[in-house]
């Protein structure tokens, strides 16, 4: 275990002396992968947040049913008590006409919104789901209440939900296609480095292979070195989104939490890591592929 | 072409520029393979060994490059404790036999200073220390002192002598006549492909070998079994 750990120390130590001299050169890879990381992050942070409005939308847990205008207050009656005795509803509230109208043009503060008769503002009855509600059962309680006299119609903001839905695979995809194009730069940048790195350290390649060292032995710091250097772009990438998730959080934290109903949140960290991992697997993966017949003297 | 160097000798291997002295070092290192016969290194036929076997083959053997062969970057310590991290050799240990062949070599204490600011008599041997750091069975030595002045030149020579005393077989290829005659050690000189084997070397300084009928050994013995270097070509 001891020499175990010791060999490991002096593989670090080699990978450590074969690096510090080519500091600038690594440095300048880096940078250049957590360019391309930070496309595919800002893609990750916006599908998460899409994905995370959509799931607070599919479960807000709430439905308006619409009621006619010709509905009587005993009908109405009926109907809430009905609801209220029905299993997943948490509550009831009648709107009336005048109070959906009031709250509307207030809020609006629009002359063209207060000039509307009261009937282009039907009653309704805002109804509250508790959390244990399935989509099947609203369902049929949305049959159900359509077929009702007074009822209107029921809006249980499903098609937001599936607008939602489209939007995240159109998402979801973008970020398959920025994947493969960050796929892309990650090998073409570790690729080159690489060859870079071998043709600066030409004559400890050489010496290397003079003393008796296997093609694995030599190509080991460079593997280390393009794993490093991949998980440092990825690092890097999430640090600079991080930051200007800060930035804009910190601006607008109220608006787009009043436009979406939730308050942005930055990369879950298992996928912050998986980046990382990702990096560091494609660096080190370019590198061995790259230097596999390159090696041989 | 047939030549037997047997273990624990030294043997001055001289000749005119291109008669092929670098290219027997570098066929024995396996750095060049040759188009026929064979080279038998304790008792393995080194023209046949496969890539893979080639970096055992070299661990055995230590070489010194007359241009030295150095990382400039690294240390002096670095540039010795190649060899033993190549054999996969503890870091503690590792330490210790460096700081063993530093001092043999006469830079003791030398560990930390970078290679690129040592002087080349200094660059040599820091070169010496890597080769014979690992304990090789054969050190191949290409003009080791061809970069130096005639006594840093004779000065190394001495360290190599040191070296052989320890039982380390050398070959050590020069055309500096004047190291040839500083004792009397076994010469072979290679010439238009002939190999001239003069066993207590070539006589007194001054002395012209030239034109004198030496014995080229051209039969190849098999039987042998305590040989350090064999080929025939």
């Amino acid at each position: 275990m001891g020499t175990r750990d010791q060999g490991g120390q002096v593989r670090l130590l080699r990978t450590w002396r074969a690096g510090r001299s080519d500091w600038r050169v690594q440095a300048l890879s880096i940078f250049s992968l957590a360019v391309a990381f930070v496309c595919l992050a800002a893609a990750l942070l916006v599908v998460t947040n899409i994905a995370t409005v959509r799931d607070r939308w599919s479960r807000a847990g709430r439905a308006t049913i619409y009621l006619r205008d010709g509905a009587t207050d005993a009908e109405i009656a009926d109907l809430q008590r009905a609801l209220q005795g029905t299993g997943g509803v948490a509550k009831v509230r009648h709107v009336t006409s005048a109070e959906a109208r009031r709250e509307v043009v207030i809020d609006e503060g629009d002359k063209a919104l207060a000039a509307l008769p009261p009937s282009a503002f039907p009653a309704s009855l805002e109804v509250g789901f508790t959390e244990e509600v399935r989509d099947d059962e609203l369902s049929t309680m949305t049959l159900k209440l359509r077929a009702l006299p007074a009822v209107e119609t029921v809006e249980t903001y499903q098609r937001w939900t599936d607008r939602l839905s489209s939007l995240l695979g159109g998402g979801v995809t973008a970020s398959a296609c920025l994947a493969v194009i960050v796929l892309c730069a990650v090998v073409s940048v570790i690729g080159s480095t690489m060859r870079l790195l071998l043709h600066r350290r030409k004559i400890e390649v050489e010496v290397l292979k003079l003393c008796g060292a296997t093609d694995a032995f030599v190509r080991r710091p460079f593997i280390l070195e393009g794993a490093t250097q991949g998980a440092a772009g990825a690092a890097s990438a999430i640090l600079m989104l991080g930051a200007l998730f800060m930035i804009v959080r910190g601006r607008f934290d109220h608006e787009l939490a009043n436009l979406l109903g939730i308050s942005p949140s930055f990369l879950p960290w298992p996928i912050a890591l998986g980046m990382i991992a990702l990096g560091g697997a494609l660096g080190a993966a370019t590198a061995l592929l790259t230097l596999r017949k390159m090696v041989a003297v | 072409m047939s030549l037997t160097i047997e273990r624990g000798e030294f043997v001055f291997i001289t000749g005119p520029s291109g008669a092929g002295k670098s290219t027997l070092l570098r066929l024995v290192h396996r750095t060049e393979c040759v188009d026929d016969g064979r080279i038998l290194f304790l008792g393995r036929d080194i023209a046949r060994l496969t890539e893979e076997s080639i970096p055992a083959l070299r661990r055995n053997i230590g070489f010194v490059f007359q241009d030295f062969k150095l990382v400039p970057s690294w240390s002096v310590f670095d540039n010795v404790a190649i060899t033993l991290e190549v054999l996969g050799m503890p870091s503690r240990l590792l330490r210790t036999r460096v700081g063993e062949a530093l001092e043999r070599v006469g830079l003791a204490g030398r560990g930390g200073d970078r290679a690129q600011v040592l002087s080349g008599g200094e660059q040599q041997r820091v070169a010496i220390a890597r080769a014979i750091v690992g304990e090789p069975a054969l050190i191949l030595a290409d003009e080791p002192t061809g970069n130096l002045d005639p006594q840093l030149a004779i000065d190394l020579l001495g360290l190599f002598e040191d070296i052989h005393d320890t039982g380390t077989t050398v070959l050590f290829a020069t055309h500096d006549r004047t190291l040839l005659d500083v004792r009397p050690r076994r010469v072979v000189v290679l010439d238009d492909g002939k190999v001239a084997d003069v066993p207590h070397g070539l006589g007194t300084p001054g002395d012209d070998f030239e034109g004198e009928d030496f014995e080229v050994e051209e039969d190849f013995d098999e039987g042998a079994q305590d040989s350090g270097v064999r080929g025939a070509a």
